[in-house]
């Protein structure tokens, strides 16, 4: 009537299967990675930005699998395999792709799970997270040498710089920046709002603005009191759609809002998130438009300017 | 007399039962998994059949060794922590609502994790993106141990514990380290919440050997002890003066089943994040079928709950291949619901 | 006779409320003692006390000379068995299993099926064998004394292995027994003194059914040892009256059921003409 022992099975299981913990050796596998040197790489994005370059390099044939950040472009999702948030992939996932190649954002993880993947023979590259113009044309050069197309890499780098340096002569016409508010999120009237070291404070610099919310750091809802204290000029609010979306309507319906600056001119701009927030090759594009829709009287010029 | 003899009989079969039902599952999470491999490579590869001309054997040799197998041995191995914790809990508290994280556990693991997540970069310096995931384990099981121990200290008086009052301390700690946690989610950025939430939610992903080489050793032990813990805690089923009448050190099976609980789960939360319903259902199921007695409803609840999750652990990987969802999620969603049916069914014969 | 308990000026205080007062009193191996009482008058305090948990803050208790308080609680186990008031199982345990953890973990040399075969037969001398298999929260209250009195019979008979000198300790043992079950359970006690010598300490309300199956009867009230009595010396209508604070109509009548019974074997004697009818006044 000796209640069978647990501890024993699994002591048995264990010691039956260690032999299969040095088996496998890293690097042996001659399976996918090394023999398809000489053939299209099969590449895994982890990471939005990641997946936006390769398919504005137009090599979006060669991607396996995309992960759930990569929201442009939009058939990025729909027409890739998903595999998961970028910081919780798993390793059997990746591996049922059969990729060559690993192109990750420097906080893609977990490590154990990359370095599994590693020892399968797929290449794990990892790409700097720098919300910077001159990071950013690093970022498309690195992935463009990884698809193995350095001249449209090349190309695609010198056009972004191009565009950021109009963004940058354009910032020159400003006599007086604005200040201006980004917002999230708008839930129940509390607004969260993004603070110093955000990448909403790293476009809003973009576009010539002063960040309103730098005494905050991080994402952080605001009060009220605070709110008028700041008195933006503009505020930037992300469209997501759905039931919590932000309007200009649902903004003015708070009456602390209404009485800021931009809620009196009504100067409320709403944006995608993902094209302003997602530092990659629209970010110039998004600077621009940020700061057209900011100063107008800017834009106008820029109308007269181009009936010329 | 020979009623005795054939429910001993029952039980035994009860076990066997178990134990093949666990290696059916354990069959099934080697063979399954978002890479399909055939049932005859699976077996060469636990053969150890030497296949490197075949096509893809390599792979299929790697997914199994070094992908599926540790996997399932932690899946089993915190399974079976789990439900035996919840077990030990319900005897030691002598209340079927019982579960593992009354004693601090969950709380303590939580709030030490969350720590880990958002301060963890500031603490220590360099590779900061991956920190968390480095630093994450080890805090989480000091804070686990940790708020047992401090939960443990402010229970005992006079050599005495009193399972009241660590219940009620356990609810007043669990309180704060909650609002620990919304501090620390207040500060947090975009990334650190959704990791935090990730953690909270559970997984058994990045399984490797040497995480189970880590975790066996600290589950293990309770699971040995368990022949031990038994009698003692049938005794205490009838009352705490009842156990010591009958001649159970008391003091003595609380503090090592405190121990062996904290340490038991303290690893399983630290490596697999919150995994909840394993603890309490699976002792109630069994009673149903075993009996109470703890000579069968511990060894059952180490076999079910390895079971139970190894079985979770192929869903969470299989449904949204290539992607995964978190262990803690599937346990809720089909743990919750059988619970309460079980409870419409049968709720009278479980509840006292 | 040999001296079996020793109680030394027992004392029990929590806070400044004296739940038990320097009391202090002898008992003898094979002999049966019932504490009577007021509520309220420790009669429960001082069986926990003969227990060994929790222990008195004056005084001191013996078992066959040695202190209680020096005894190895496992050899403490094969002394004494208790049976308490109320039973708090919270698990769907079976009677069976209920009486088997008395005799499990007790006394020396004795295999699982040994064990089993105790738990067996003390069931059935606590005619609780019927219902053996069925769960024991399913029971009536009765029933469950029933199994509860088992358990306590099988611990001291386990503890035979080990222990010669055996107590049993029983607290309001009869409170939800119908009348066949009270006489039996306080027969069988009184058999176990008898026949192997055990000492039976028996909390009980029915000074009546006291006065019939116990060799010595000690009243406590607020306490203290306010009255003792012995097969030769009962106790008197104005010490009931006093204690108990009640007035007592009439005499003893003879043919009266609580004078004498029979069981199946010859019927016991009560010690003292005892009266027909309490009422309170």
């Amino acid at each position: 009537m000796k209640a069978i022992s647990l501890s024993a099975v699994l002591a048995l299981l264990c010691l039956a299967l260690t032999p299969f913990a040095a088996s496998a050796e890293p690097g042996n596998s001659s399976g996918a990675g090394t023999a398809q040197a000489s053939v299209k790489p099969r590449i895994v994005a982890a990471g939005g930005v990641v997946t936006e370059i390769v398919y504005a390099l137009g090599h979006s044939d060669l991607l396996v699998g995309v992960d759930t950040t990569s929201l442009f472009p939009e058939s990025a999702l729909k027409e890739k395999a998903n595999v998961g948030y970028v910081r919780a992939l798993s390793s059997e996932g990746l591996l049922s792709l059969n990729p060559s190649m690993i192109v990750a954002i420097e906080s893609a993880g977990p490590p154990d799970v990359l370095k599994t993947v590693e020892g399968a023979g797929v290449e794990i590259v990892r790409v700097p997270e720098v919300s910077t113009p001159a990071g950013i044309t690093e970022k498309i050069k690195e992935i463009a040498g990884l698809v193995g197309d350095v001249d449209k890499g090349a190309a695609l780098a010198a056009d972004t710089e191009k565009q950021f340096k109009s963004v940058d002569r354009l910032r020159e016409k400003i006599h007086k920046p604005r200040r201006a508010l980004f917002i999230l999120s708008f839930l129940n009237g509390r607004a969260t709002v993004g603070g110093e070291g955000t990448s909403a404070d790293g476009i809003i610099a973009l576009a010539g603005l002063q960040n309103s919310a730098s005494m905050l750091k991080g994402w952080k809802p605001i009060s009220d009191e605070a709110l008028l204290e700041v008195a933006p000029d503009v505020i930037i609010a992300m469209n997501h759609g759905g039931p919590q979306a932000v309007t200009v309507d649902s903004i003015l319906a708070n009456p602390a809002f209404a009485a800021t600056p931009a809620g009196k001119t009504k100067s409320i701009l709403v944006f995608d998130g993902g094209y302003l927030l997602g530092f990659g090759p629209r970010t110039p594009d998004a600077a621009r438009d940020l700061l057209l829709a900011a100063y107008p009287e800017i834009a106008k010029a820029e109308q007269g300017s181009d009936h010329k | 007399m020979h009623a005795p003899l054939q429910t001993a009989y029952r039980k035994t079969f009860a076990l066997v039962v178990l134990v093949a039902l666990l290696a059916v599952i354990a069959l099934a999470a080697i063979s399954l998994g978002s890479i399909s491999i055939a049932p005859s490579r699976v077996i060469d590869v636990l053969l150890g059949v030497d296949g490197a001309k075949q096509l893809d054997f390599a792979r299929d040799a790697l997914v199994i060794t070094q992908i599926r197998i540790p996997r399932l041995l932690l899946g089993a191995v915190v399974g079976a922590g789990l439900a035996v914790a919840g077990a030990v809990m319900q005897g030691l508290f002598r209340n079927p609502l019982a579960d593992p994280g009354l004693i601090g556990v969950s709380s303590g693991a939580g709030f030490a994790a969350a720590v880990a997540i958002v301060l963890g970069g500031q603490i220590v310096s360099g590779a900061a993106a991956n920190f968390p995931f480095i630093f994450l384990p080890v805090a989480a099981f000091c804070g686990a141990l940790g708020s047992t121990l401090m939960l443990y200290v402010v229970a005992s008086r006079g050599g005495r514990t009193s399972m009241a009052v660590m219940l009620l301390a356990g609810i007043a700690f669990g309180a704060l380290a909650g609002a620990g946690i919304g501090w620390l989610s207040y500060i947090s950025d975009d990334r650190q919440l959704r990791d935090l939430t990730f953690w909270s939610m559970g997984g058994l992903g990045g399984a490797t050997w040497g995480k189970v080489g880590i975790v066996l050793p600290m589950i293990l032990p309770s699971l040995i002890a368990m022949p031990f813990l038994a009698h003692g805690l049938n005794a205490m089923a009838l009352g705490e003066a009842e156990a010591f009448h009958l001649g159970v050190n008391v003091q003595r099976l609380k503090s090592a089943a405190i121990l062996l609980v904290s340490i038991a789960v303290g690893a399983s939360v630290a490596c697999s994040g919150m995994i909840g319903f394993v603890g309490i259902i699976v002792p109630h199921l069994l009673r149903l079928s075993v009996g109470a007695n703890y000579r069968f409803l511990l060894p059952a609840s180490a076999l079910l709950g390895a079971t139970l999750l190894v079985g979770a652990d192929i869903i969470a990987r299989t449904i949204v291949a290539p992607s995964e969802l978190p262990i803690g999620i599937i346990t809720a969603t089909i743990g919750a619901p059988f619970f309460i049916w079980l409870l419409l069914r049968r709720g009278p014969e479980l509840a006292v | 006779m040999t001296e079996l308990l020793a109680v030394r000026d027992v004392s029990f205080q929590i806070g400044n409320r004296r739940l038990l007062d320097q009391v202090s009193f002898t008992a003898e191996a094979g002999s049966v003692i019932a504490i009577v009482g007021p509520n309220g008058a420790g009669k429960s305090t001082l069986l926990r006390m003969l227990s060994g948990e929790p222990k008195p803050t004056g005084g001191a208790v013996s078992i066959s000379g040695e202190l209680l308080s020096s005894i190895p609680q496992r050899r403490l186990a094969a002394k004494r068995a208790v049976m308490l008031q109320n039973s708090r199982v919270v698990f769907p345990f079976t009677a069976f299993e209920v009486v088997r953890l008395g005799a499990e973990g007790v006394g020396a040399g004795l295999s699982q099926a040994d064990r089993d075969r105790i738990a067996v037969s003390a069931l059935a001398e606590a005619d609780a064998a019927s219902f053996a298999e069925r769960g024991f929260l399913t029971l009536s209250g009765g029933e469950q004394q029933r199994v509860s009195f088992a358990r306590a019979l099988a611990q001291l008979s386990a503890g035979q292995t080990l222990e010669a000198d055996r107590i049993l300790m029983l607290d309001e043992p009869i409170a939800s027994l119908d009348i066949r079950h009270q006489l039996a359970l306080l027969h069988h006690t009184r058999k176990l003194a008898h026949e192997e010598r055990i000492l039976g300490i028996v909390v009980l309300h029915d000074l009546a059914l006291a006065h019939t199956f116990a060799d010595r009867i000690l009243v406590l009230q607020e306490g203290r040892l306010a009255a003792s009595a012995t097969r030769a010396e009962p106790l008197s209508r104005a010490a009931v009256e006093d204690i108990f604070g009640v007035s007592i109509l009439g005499e003893s009548c003879a043919g009266t059921p609580w004078r004498s019974f029979d069981h199946g074997t010859s019927p016991i004697e009560p010690m003292a003409t005892f009266p027909a009818a309490i009422k309170l006044a």
